[in-house]
């Protein structure tokens, strides 16, 4: 470094030349005032008898000699230079005059050789201050170079962290959803499986109908074969129709039939309904029916429902949503079903879905066994469940929460213990899709249309 | 060492007054001025002081010439004791021959005193002094005053150090002068096994040191 070669040291007592401590600029005015006072010759000799500084003439040989006097000048006690002055001897201050010019200089090199000390001490702090704080510097910039890379390291480990979490995350939502999926299916099952059993059942009591009909028109067959009378042929075929009771099968046939058909078309809604719920199409950004997926939520989930619960909708159309709409749905399912668990009997379910200025509403609320205050703040944490082991994974609010706040919204839970909860999703308006005209209508006026 | 002239037979020697704020170093050296004779010493520099408290150092300079030509000037210096002020004790120490450490008797010091005995180890070694070689002289002022630590307890603490330690009054001029020798016989001894000041400068021992501190 520059600083490192401009370092200037001063050893404290080093010995100094006269020369070092006065300067002839400083003496001259001195030795001037002692001419202008009839001195005839000033010097000021330093340690080897050389003059630092001479003023007036030499005495020439035609004059009277002059006095002379040679007076010492101190440096720290040590005799180091000579004040040599020269006057008349009919200068009778010359005596005094000497003195109070030795005096003077004395003076002057012992202020400027104190004030060259402390000056030079006063240099080695400044420079031993500096030296430190370079020192410092340098051992700063080390430190919070460690600390960048900490940070950094900080960063990058966070990041791993969070990605790990993000993929962990990813698959519980997946086996949530499969959970969901399974559950809606054992539900679906039990829907299909009513219509099957009486298909079933119709059909075989049409296959006894229809061996007994075969056997009619072999009747007639055979009979026409030996060809015989037409009284012989209606009485034995009268007789033999009421026997198979015949009246009865055509029109239990038909019924059976009917009611088979039926049962086909209520199996063929049901899975059209699952079809929908399932969303086989993928996890693309598609605009959502909110009153038609809560529709076919609630239908679907209809069989879990409590005994005796009593199911108030207020549905209004809202406008098309666009996000990933499983998962939206995956969250009203959840909330529901945390809603259907919460009371074993006497259910008083209420979902509702409105819209105001800014924003879409959903609110499902329940009258059942709440959440205690001290469990609210805990609701949303993944894996907090207060159900028995496997009957609650925990992560059913968390899952919808995410849901939610991907899709731009908010979930709000206020609940109190064994009176109910209210559930509210507020979505934003903002990420609508004006398709239909009913849409249209409801978010220029402002009113719902129904 | 300040400077050795080896051409014109000159020797220049540092001795420095170290130890604790208002442990008396100035004191000692006020005392040594006053009771020694003028001849062979110089005047005693005081530079800035800031309410009587030594913030730069005090000089006194001593000179010696030997009946060979050869001549020895002995500049006894002190410190500043305050804390804050370690970077000038630093200056003042560097080349030092000898260390006269001057610590305060009484009881509620000591804790003081080893505080800046410890310092005095530190600085010595950061001027690159070697604490082991240089002469060390201990002295215990103000034992005119009250709340002592006794004589006994630190002959017995400082005994083993075999350091020369002495008992002093600087402000009544008590163990001043013994404390000055003591010092000076460190510095010849410990220049003449350097340079034989006696064999090849024929400066004697005993000579050198009375004429140091000849007393009026």
């Amino acid at each position: 470094m520059n600083e490192a070669a401009s370092h200037i040291e001063f050893i404290i007592g080093e010995e100094k030349r006269l020369s070092d401590i006065v300067s002839r600029a400083e003496i001259e005015p001195l030795l001037r005032s002692g001419l202008k006072l009839g001195i005839l010759r000033a010097a000021l000799l330093d340690e080897d008898d050389l003059p630092l500084a001479t003023l007036g003439e030499e005495p020439s040989e035609d004059r009277e000699k002059p006095l002379q006097k040679r007076l010492p000048i101190m440096v720290e006690g040590e005799p180091k230079g000579t004040l040599l002055l020269e006057a008349d001897s009919s200068n009778h201050a010359f005596e005094a005059l000497a003195r109070l010019l030795q005096e003077a200089l004395q003076l002057t090199v012992t202020n400027n050789l104190k004030r060259m000390l402390t000056t030079e001490v006063h240099t080695s702090i400044v420079q031993e201050s500096y030296d430190q704080l370079v020192t410092t510097n340098r051992r700063l910039m080390e430190s919070e170079r460690r600390y960048r890379e900490l940070a950094r390291d900080l960063e990058k480990k966070v990041l791993e962290r969070t990605t790990e979490l993000q993929q962990a995350y990813q698959r519980m939502l997946q086996q949530e959803k499969l959970a969901a999926v399974g559950q809606l299916a054992a539900g679906m099952a039990h829907e299909i499986n009513t219509p099957l059993g009486f298909i079933r059942s119709n059909l075989n009591s049409f296959a006894k109908y229809r061996n007994r009909m075969a056997e009619m028109l072999g009747l007639y067959r055979l009979m026409l074969d030996k060809e015989a009378s037409p009284e012989v042929i209606k009485r034995r075929a009268e007789q033999r129709w009421k026997e198979l009771k015949l009246d009865f099968l055509l029109e239990d046939s038909g019924v059976l039939l009917g009611q088979s058909l039926e049962g086909a078309d209520r199996i063929a809604t049901i899975v059209a309904q699952l079809k929908d719920f399932a969303h086989l199409d993928g996890m693309e950004q598609q605009p959502m029916d909110i009153r038609r997926e809560l529709e076919q939520l609630l239908a679907g989930l209809a069989p879990q429902f409590p005994p005796n619960t009593r199911l108030i909708t207020d549905l209004q159309q809202l406008p098309l949503f666009t996000c990933r709409v499983p998962l939206v749905v995956q969250a009203f399912a959840n909330l529901i079903d945390n809603a259907l668990k919460s009371r074993a009997d006497g259910l008083e379910l209420t979902v509702r879905a409105v819209q105001d200025a800014e924003q879409l509403q959903i609110t499902i609320s329940d009258n059942g066994c709440g959440i205690p205050a001290e469990h609210l703040p805990r609701i949303f944490e993944p894996f907090f469940t207060t159900r028995e082991v496997g009957k609650g994974s925990g992560m059913g609010l968390t899952v919808a929460r995410e849901a939610i706040s991907g899709a731009g919204g908010s979930i709000e839970v206020e609940s109190v213990a064994g009176q109910g909860t209210i559930c509210r999703i507020r979505l934003p308006q903002g990420a609508t899709i004006m398709t239909d005209h009913r849409s249209n209508k409801t978010t220029s006026g402002g009113d719902t249309c129904r | 060492m300040i400077e050795f002239d080896e051409l014109h037979g000159k020797l220049v020697l540092k001795l420095v007054y170290y130890g604790p704020a208002l442990s008396g170093k100035t004191t000692n050296l006020l005392s040594l001025h006053d009771r020694l004779q003028q001849e062979g010493r110089g005047e005693l520099m005081l530079l800035d002081t800031t309410e009587d408290r030594t913030i730069y150092f005090d000089l006194l300079p001593f000179f010696y010439v030997a009946p060979s030509g050869f001549k020895i000037k002995l500049k006894v210096y002190t410190v500043p004791g305050q804390v804050r002020h370690d970077a000038t004790r630093k200056a003042v120490l560097q080349r030092a021959d000898a260390v006269v450490f001057v610590a305060d008797s009484r009881i509620s010091q000591m804790a003081v005193n080893a505080e800046s005995f410890a310092n005095l180890e530190q600085n010595l070694t950061l001027v690159g002094l070697d604490v082991e070689k240089l002469p060390l002289v201990v002295q215990f002022n103000k034992r005119d005053l009250p709340d002592l630590v006794s004589e006994a307890e630190l002959r017995e603490i400082w005994g083993p150090t075999g350091l020369p330690v002495f008992m002093a009054s600087a402000l009544q001029g008590q163990g001043v002068l013994e404390t000055f020798q003591a010092a000076v016989e460190g510095v010849f001894k410990s220049m003449d096994q350097k340079l034989g000041l006696q064999q090849r400068y024929q400066v004697d021992q005993k000579a050198f040191v009375q004429s140091m501190v000849k007393t009026i």
